[in-house]
């Protein structure tokens, strides 16, 4: 139960209004209380629509040239600075080499699915399908991975999740398809990692699915949920 | 929420995990979405095109410096962008020490905003923007006069709750009250939508 002093603070904090030492004070009251967090996180996203009664104005174009100008310098300073610093010397190697195991791993699993696919091809030669990659989202390890190949045709896809951790009691990972005939994700169930981490799943939204632009899953309360409540932890497209 | 459905919420972070990620096209893609509300707000707070496009270049320099430090459960990726576009004008407003020459607007003002050296969106391509402008502005409006006051005053010109007390002659307990109403309703009306 949040109180209503609790709420004026949390309004006061979605709009930036709280001074330093109110700001500390109810932080650390957040950290403690997950109702209010997401009482926060709901205030700030309506604050935050509070921007578009603004009068509609676009940036001249020269506005975008210059800052994608500056972010393509700041990405040629950063490539020499690493390799002139010689007692870093072994940093891009290591990288290059994390790379390739990372890619090694990535193309290991879609072999995997492309034998899949190949045998269920046998059977219907006219099925196409397409490939997803899902990379992890802030709340999700950052080597956690997977990869969906759905099958438009079939309405049916298949994931493979590794390096997802099971979720804590009375949460489940569940599977959404982000289409652009529909307002929602829709579901496409609950998937269950074993203990190493790994899913291989088959799965079916629960509504026709014919624009799929992206694959999500969420953490939400076990058993699944019609309507995504929870964090996003791996999203991706084609 | 109003701004963006759940799906665009998913490509949303989808894009900034991508920039995270040091992808350029990605971070191309994100302005061009988000690079017209931003703006908008900008010279909403400002009044000043130049100072609008400097504050604008800080906030997505500052989007693909610190992508891989946003975290989806604190808010969406509009309302990110929103608060530090507010920062960034906040921070320019103290420095030029101006705050009392900003205007706001009414909200029935859209598209008549200032004309100068930037581009008012032509109806073709902001239709789908505007719609949903539209149904916040109508959000916002159907709100008790004095509750969106109040938050406009906080929003707009980054006014105190107890410099909000002073300008309107309220109890700061009042003014506290009609900005937690005003956002409460707010936000359970955008949810509805």
């Amino acid at each position: 139960m949040i109180s209503e002093e609790q709420q004026d603070q949390a309004a006061l904090y979605a709009l930036g209004l709280l001074d330093a030492d109110e700001d500390a004070a109810f932080e650390s009251e957040l950290r403690a209380n997950a109702e209010l967090r997401d009482l926060v996180r709901e205030l700030r996203d309506a604050a935050g629509d509070v921007a578009l009664t603004a009068p509609s104005l676009l940036p001249p174009a020269s506005l975008k040239q210059r800052i994608m100008g500056e972010i393509a310098l700041e990405t040629k300073r950063v490539v020499p600075m690493l390799t002139q610093r010689a007692s870093f010397g072994w940093i891009p190697w290591a990288i290059a080499a994390a790379l390739a195991v990372f890619c090694g791993l990535l193309a290991l699993d879609r072999v995997r699915l492309e034998r899949q696919l190949t045998q269920i091809r046998a059977v219907d030669p006219l099925m196409q399908t397409t490939f997803y990659t899902l990379a992890p989202s802030a709340p999700a390890p950052s080597d956690a991975k997977a990869t969906v190949a759905w099958q438009p045709g079939r309405q049916s896809g298949v994931i493979r999740i590794s390096n997802l951790p099971a979720p804590q009691p009375g949460k489940d990972y569940q599977l959404w398809a982000v289409d652009a005939e529909h307002k929602d994700p829709i579901s496409a169930g609950v998937v269950r990692v074993d203990k190493n981490g790994v899913a291989q799943i088959r799965f079916k939204p629960v509504e026709k699915a014919e624009h799929v632009k992206a694959f999500a899953i969420s953490l939400e309360r076990e058993g699944g949920v019609p309507k995504k409540e929870g964090p996003i932890l791996l999203v991706g497209s084609t | 929420m109003a701004e963006t459905s759940t799906a665009q919420q998913m490509l949303d972070q989808e894009m900034i995990a991508r920039i995270g990620r040091r992808d350029q096209s990605a971070f191309s893609a994100l302005y061009d979405r988000l690079s017209g509300p931003l703006y908008s707000l900008a010279m909403k707070m400002l009044g000043d095109p130049a100072e609008a496009q400097d504050a604008l270049q800080d906030v997505f320099l500052q989007i693909w410096s610190r992508a891989a430090t946003y975290d989806p459960e604190q808010s969406s990726v509009f309302s990110w962008t929103v608060l530090l576009t507010r920062s960034r004008v906040i921070d320019r407003l103290r420095a030029r020490g101006r705050r009392s020459r900003v205007v706001v607007a009414s909200t029935e003002d859209t598209l008549t905003g200032a004309a100068d050296a930037s581009t008012v969106e032509s109806a073709a391509d902001t239709v789908e923007k505007n719609d949903e402008a539209v149904r916040v502005r109508d959000v916002l409006n159907n709100l008790p006069s004095e509750q969106r006051e109040a938050i406009e005053l906080a929003f707009f010109e980054h006014l105190s709750h107890h410099e909000i007390a002073a300008r309107l002659g309220q109890p700061l307990g009042t003014v506290k009250a009609r900005i937690r109403r005003g956002l409460l309703k707010l936000r359970q009306r955008l949810k509805n939508l």
